[in-house]
């Protein structure tokens, strides 16, 4: 029997390293499955947490990579129940369900995915427990989780902040440094990771003081906390930066986080133990918590600044000030020694602890070295051993708690540090991105020691020791060589998602520039793209920061709609911070808040009436107005103030591209837009109304309905493809129109154009992968097939650039963009769509604080379309961001209205067939047996299916009332139903052009003669006979330094796989290899994708 | 170290009323706290009491101290300086003797047959060490008391080893420094408000009184930490409950307390029902 358990319990390190690929790759499908079962019994019975989870990843990789393969097109049925299970996160009975089909019905490729899912996400929610576990169990967290009455609360504000003498409540300021990291040693400061290998968890960062460079004249502690005491018992929650603020008067409102932009303050309040998250819940009132921490009638007021530094900079920023919020409060309530000053370094540690726990209460995490501006200057984080009185003791072989040793002056001399900031161009590229899939990519890939990534581990540790030693000399040139190595080495080995096309340029660039000159790389953080690092001789570094503020402003603009930006690229000024954190009690007649303060409250202020001002408002004005006058930094306060008061004329400020201008360039229907609006009001349209009847019977299609192209000979087929291809009577149809909301999370980029993955040495996009599949299927035939993308008012000027920027990829055929004819205004939702989206249809449930943040998203988008106007016209975002496409049935349509069908048929008279994939399916080439089977069924429209996985949702094959059909994922009457489906949708669609033609009432001579009017009749006239939908698309709202917010809004669609309603559009099905059906909608799928080979088949079909 | 004398401190102005107020203790008897505290110590033998009280107080002091008036010594604090002056005030009463530091706000209700001043004294006999009557507390309390990180001695009943003393520490202080293994999540060792001193102890606050700028308070928690130090200290689990008069309703729960404990149980049970009946 094969032996895994002992990879994971053995003592003997080399052992317990073994890679588990290497020992699965030579076993057979019944050894593989004997092992699982093995491992399964291991994992539900061992006391160890790492031994548990480690198993439980085994057992994901298993049935992800190892097993498949091995199944000869086995697809099997996935069980709804257990689907059901997974969705509310009861993974052990999802596991139960899913072994329980398999052992009855045998393995199967669907029942393997939904395994691998289970395994997976209770891989995760383990390890994630732990982590919650620990944090709660800190020594000095433990009380806040057991207080849960005001009477109970042991915390005082100190004397010195409730000191009135001088007539005005002091300010107490907390100023903090962000942190740089060196090195993180491949993502060693994961919690997981520090947890179960503390000797590999090393980072070494630096604190920085910031400013923007040609922005700020000096640097500084880019976070500051201010508290003071109010006379009202109330907590007053101010971001200056996100120019937010509340008043809290409740203690339900204290942890309901996304209600606005002030989660992380209300966390900070929390985790400080200020309202222990005890209290949560208990029905107590907030006004007698506070005055037992102030005595009656009193309150706090508790602002945030972090110098308008941008989202994303890499550089913690935001822990830093949950660490500073945080520090403020503790001082605050005398859980520090002093009131002022540096902190001691227990009191950095509890920070620390109570920023794990705030950054979990508020259902985010970063790890553990992103307190590091906590801590002065530059230090080594590592991981500790979990010792006895650890609370991990026995559990976890580290403590969650790392240890810090912050390097003296003789360890780096000042003249080192000094070197440092001299050649250090530090950057923020202006990429948005979510570091969240990278981070478990990590985990997965730590805990099966893939054998590339453990050496890149291994080689990682090393070049942290080379980096400080360079540190310590002063060479700041071999730090750059190290920190380069070390992006292209181990970063990259472990995750070659760590870099982009957009790093890349830059690099190449600034090497191009600066030759010799440019000594080296240095990623921040989880990812590149955002916060960077350029290292320069010293000499260069003023010139540096000028060209690469420069090179990258144009590089932004060169792939700004190919890839994710939430804004423009910012060069920063830093000088290394020697005291960490610190406080200063600002007293006085008159102490101050920041400016940019006033410019939130006093507009509000003014607004009241006098009378109803505290004391402490009143005072408020009279300080900013003296303050006006006598303070330098509130010079242009009153302009600033009046600026914000007074209306502004967006129309003047309007770009060029104005929706109206927009809508009206891009064919909107004026007329059926207020019908689809009146029939969403009225309840005809909606998210309920897309489904079929509950009468209407579902069930799998029989093994008629089908041609499963995997079973048959296809030599006969492939031979009269062949000779079509060579006649040149084909044609690629590739879906670009959209923007691929899960790839950038809506962000409104061009798919097509992202360059998603390095293949063959180069980033490729996906326009050029299906070109490149074009160019190998035309050299095979000798013909040059003709490539059509279809673009839309998002994708068609980005697209036309980018493909004259790159002459069509040397493409040897016509390649033409099909420009949309039509599109949409989107509407703010109605609630009875967002409650039925998010209530009624079944969903993955999050982790239990992840969810509590969630459903507080949700409560807050609920009272946006409530205030907005439900079914308004969705206006307040970019022009571009607030129209849609209406759905991918009109993509052929178009190809008639625009001309380009006509162009084809005129240029090449013999095309009969048209081949249309989306843009996502990269394995889609014009095969051609699947041609010849096309030609050879006598379809008009000839579909491509793939059996079923988990992750494959969205409706299928079925027959509906006793007919084959399509049916959309939306329009299936329960979720249940489609796991009765054997088949999925890959969208792929070999079009016969004279029947298509035929179905609209039209000929080639009407598409010859160009008839727009005939045209135009038949293609309503098709499009009437078709569903129409209400999608809800999520769209990113940018704004501010770096933010964004994501709005659930309306539109309508109609979709291509409904003409299979028509019977008589003649339509046919082949099942065809997964490989090539699947679709890559996720970022988070590339690992994946990149590991199980579907890579290497898509390669295989490529020639560039 | 079995004290003769002891030593009640009353001076501070936010408290210093506490003691004469009008209290019916466990036997039925009214009294005042002062004269209750009193009974108690001579009770437990010692020879000897003074009582630091602020200027002008002591007449009112004299009276509370009723049958005892005769026997008892009152010192006057000549200024507000914090309870480590206080107690040095008393210099010339305690001279070079160990002595038994009470606080004039606190009462206390013994579980045994010895009351609590016996309890500690009984150790003190034994012991050559400084000596705090301690009592598990909850952390919610914490702000109100002095509070020691001990661990227990081995094969003793209620007896731990003092390490540190920290005054009024915040929960989150507590467990990471004043953790006792042995004790329920939550509860740390606070004082009882009474201690068995070393004259040593006077020493310390002298020299310390020395360092300091005129009108700076001095405590008493740097000494007991540098008797932590330097020497043996003890802390003694009490069998019995204090009342720290000071706080919120602390007259009103002492005299339940006492009252339920005493020969007008019926009568004052009586007195609750009828209340809370009146109230609906």
């Amino acid at each position: 029997m094969t032996d895994l358990i002992s990879i994971i319990t053995s003592d003997d390190a080399a052992r317990r390293d073994t890679a588990l690929a290497a020992v699965c790759n030579s076993l057979s499908r019944d050894e593989l499955l004997e092992a699982a079962a093995s491992l399964d019994d291991f994992r539900r019975t061992s006391d160890n947490l790492y031994h548990r989870v480690r198993a439980l990843f085994f057992l994901y990789s298993i049935h992800r990579y190892h097993l498949p393969p091995k199944l000869d097109n086995i697809a099997g049925h996935i069980p709804f129940e257990g689907h059901d299970h997974l969705l509310n996160r009861r993974f052990q009975e999802a596991i139960d369900v899913f072994l329980a089909e398999q052992d009855e019905n045998g393995p199967g490729d669907g029942i393997s995915s939904a395994l691998a899912a289970s395994y997976h996400e209770l891989a995760f929610q383990t390890l994630a427990d732990q982590v919650r576990k620990s944090v709660r169990t800190v020594r000095g967290n433990q009380w806040m989780f057991r207080m849960g009455h005001p009477a109970d609360n042991p915390l005082r504000f100190r004397k010195e902040l409730l000191d009135l003498s001088m007539g005005a409540s002091p300010i107490l300021r907390e100023s903090t440094p962000v942190r740089m990291d060196l090195s993180h040693s491949g993502w060693s400061d994961i919690f997981f990771l520090g947890m179960d290998y503390p000797a590999g968890a090393k980072v070494v960062n630096v604190s920085v003081d910031l400013g923007v460079h040609g922005r700020d004249s000096e640097t500084r502690p880019p976070v500051e906390a201010y508290l003071r005491v109010i006379d009202e018992p109330v907590i007053r929650l101010t971001s200056i930066d996100l120019k937010a603020t509340a008043t809290i008067t409740s203690l339900g409102e204290v942890f309901d986080f996304a209600k606005d932009y002030l989660g992380l303050l209300k966390a900070a309040v929390i985790s400080s133990g200020i309202v222990p998250p005890g209290i949560e819940g208990s029905g107590q009132r907030l006004e007698d918590l506070l005055a037992s921490l102030l005595g009656p009638g009193k309150g706090f007021e508790l602002v945030s600044s972090v110098n308008d530094i941008p989202k994303g900079s890499r550089l913690a920023v935001s822990t830093n000030l949950l660490a500073a919020l945080i520090g403020v409060l503790m001082r605050a309530t005398g859980q520090t020694t002093q009131l002022v000053g540096p902190l001691e370094e227990s009191e950095r540690r509890l920070v620390l602890a109570r920023a794990i726990l705030g950054e979990w209460l508020g259902g985010s995490g970063g790890g553990w070295q992103d307190s590091g501006g906590v801590w002065p200057g530059i230090k080594l984080i590592t991981g500790e051993p979990a010792g006895e009185g650890d609370p991990e003791h026995g559990i976890s072989r580290g403590r969650l708690m790392p240890s810090h040793h912050v390097f003296d002056e003789e360890e780096i001399p000042a003249s080192a540090r000094q070197a440092l900031q001299d050649s250090l161009v530090l950057v923020h590229g202006g990429m948005a991105q979510n570091v969240g899939p990278i981070l478990e990519m990590v985990t997965e890939k730590y805990l099966l020691r893939s054998d590339k990534e453990w050496q890149g581990r291994q080689q990682a540790l090393n070049l942290l020791d080379e980096l400080i030693d360079s540190l310590k000399k002063g060479d700041i040139k071999a730090l750059g060589k190290a920190t380069t190595k070390n992006f292209y080495g181990p970063i990259q080995t472990i995750i070659p998602w760590a870099t982009n096309l957009f790093t890349e340029t830059l690099i190449a660039r600034a090497f191009q520039h600066f030759g010799d000159d440019f000594w080296g790389f240095w990623m921040l953080g989880g990812m590149s793209g955002g916060g960077m690092g350029f290292i320069f001789a010293p000499e260069r570094k003023a010139e540096a920061q000028e060209k690469l503020a420069e090179i990258m402003v144009a590089e932004k603009r060169r792939l700004e709609h190919a890839l994710p930006f939430a804004m423009d690229p910012v060069v920063y000024d830093f000088s290394i911070n020697p005291k960490g954190t610190a406080a200063v009690l600002l007293g006085g007649t008159s102490p101050l808040l920041p400016p940019n303060y006033y410019q939130i409250h006093v507009p509000q202020l003014l607004g009241r009436q006098r009378e109803s001002l505290s004391e402490t408002q009143k005072q408020d004005l009279l300080h900013f107005r003296q303050a006006v006058d006598e303070r330098k930094e509130f010079s242009r306060s009153i302009h600033e103030l009046f600026d914000n008061i007074l209306p502004k004329d967006e129309q003047k400020n309007a770009t060029s591209g104005s929706l109206t201008e927009l809508l009206r360039e891009n064919g909107f229907d004026r007329e059926l837009h207020e019908d689809i609006r009146s029939d969403i009001r009225e309840g005809r349209l909606g998210l309920s109304q897309n489904r079929l009847s509950t009468t209407t019977t579902i069930s799998d299609v029989e093994e008629d309905d089908v041609l499963d192209t995997l079973e048959i000979d296809t030599s006969g087929a492939e031979a009269v493809g062949q000779q079509a291809l060579s006649n040149g009577e084909v044609a690629v149809i590739t879906l670009a129109a959209g923007a691929g909301s899960r790839w950038t999370g809506g962000a409104g980029t061009c798919k097509a154009l992202n360059p998603f993955a390095p293949l063959d040495g180069q980033f490729r996009t996906f326009l050029e992968v299906h070109l490149a599949k074009s160019r190998r299927a035309t050299k095979s035939c000798g013909m040059p097939i003709p490539h059509i993308f279809t673009t839309s008012y998002l994708t068609d000027g980005p697209t036309r650039r980018f493909l004259d920027s790159v002459h069509n990829y040397q493409y040897p055929g016509p390649v033409l963009l099909s420009k949309g004819r039509s599109v949409g205004l989107r509407l703010v939702p109605t609630v009875r769509d967002l409650r039925f989206a998010w209530e009624e249809v079944a969903q993955q449930k999050l982790d239990e604080q992840q969810q509590k943040v969630r459903d507080s998203v949700r409560a807050a988008l609920i009272n946006w379309a409530e205030q907005t106007g439900e079914c308004t016209d969705y206006t307040d975002n970019l022009p571009l961001q607030c129209l849609h496409p209406v759905g991918h049935f009109f993509e052929v349509p178009n190809l008639l209205l625009n001309g380009t069908l006509k162009y084809l048929l005129e240029n090449r008279p013999q095309l009969k067939t048209l081949m249309l994939h989306n843009i996502d399916t990269l394995g889609a080439n014009v095969d051609a047996s699947l041609l010849g089977l096309h030609r050879m069924s006598g379809d008009g429209l000839s579909f491509e299916m793939i059996t079923r996985r988990l992750e494959d949702r969205g409706g299928g094959l079925a027959r509906i009332n006793g007919m084959p059909r399509l049916v959309e994922g939306l329009a299936m009457p329960d979720e249940e139903a489609e796991f009765e489906l054997s088949y999925y949708n890959s969208n792929t669609t070999w079009i016969d052009i004279d029947q298509f033609l035929r179905l609209m009432g039209l000929t080639r001579d009407d598409i010859l003669a160009d008839e727009t009017a005939i045209i135009q009749r038949a293609v309503r006239e098709l499009a009437n006979r078709l569903p129409t939908y209400v999608t809800l698309k999520d769209v990113k709202k940018r704004w501010g330094h770096g933010q964004e917010d994501v709005f659930p809004v309306a539109q309508f669609e109609k979709l291509w796989g409904d003409l299979t309603i028509l019977p008589e559009a003649n339509a046919g099905y082949f099942v065809v290899p997964r490989l090539r059906g699947q679709q890559l909608k996720d970022p988070a799928q590339l690992d994946g994708w990149l590991r199980d080979g579907s890579a290497d088949y898509v390669k295989s079909l490529c020639e560039w | 170290m079995k004290p003769a004398k002891a030593l009640i401190t009353s001076a501070n102005p936010a408290d210093k009323h506490l003691p004469l107020q009008t209290i019916v203790d466990a036997k039925g008897e009214t009294k005042t706290p002062l004269q209750i505290l009193l009974d108690e110590i001579f009770a437990a033998g010692l020879e000897s009491a003074a009582v630091v009280i602020a200027p002008g107080e002591t007449e009112s002091y004299r009276e509370a101290a009723g049958p005892h008036a005769d026997k008892v010594e009152f010192i006057v604090q000549s200024e507000p300086r914090g309870y480590g002056h206080a107690i040095v005030s008393a210099r010339d009463f305690t001279g070079g003797d160990p002595f038994l530091l009470l606080v004039g706000d606190h009462l206390f209700r013994s579980y045994t047959e010895k009351n609590c001043l016996e309890q500690i004294l009984e150790v003190a006999e034994k012991e050559e060490a400084t000596i705090s009557g301690v009592q598990p507390t909850r952390e919610s309390h914490l702000n109100l008391y002095g509070t020691v990180s001990a661990s227990l001695i081995p094969g003793s009943k209620g007896l731990f080893d003092v390490s540190k003393i920290v005054e009024k520490p915040t929960p989150t202080l507590a467990e990471q420094e004043l953790f006792v293994p042995g004790l329920r999540a939550g509860r740390y060792l606070c004082f009882f408000g009474m201690h068995v001193l070393p004259a040593r102890a006077m020493d310390l606050l002298s020299d310390q009184l020395a360092s300091l700028s005129p009108g700076e308070s001095l405590g008493l928690t740097a000494t007991l930490n540098h008797l932590a130090n330097s020497g043996k200290y003890l802390a003694l689990q009490i069998n019995g409950k204090r009342f720290n008069l000071g706080r919120r309703y602390g007259i009103l729960r002492a005299q339940l307390d006492l009252s339920l404990a005493g020969p007008h149980r019926d009568e004052v049970m009586a007195m609750i029902i009828e209340t809370l009946a009146s109230e609906g």
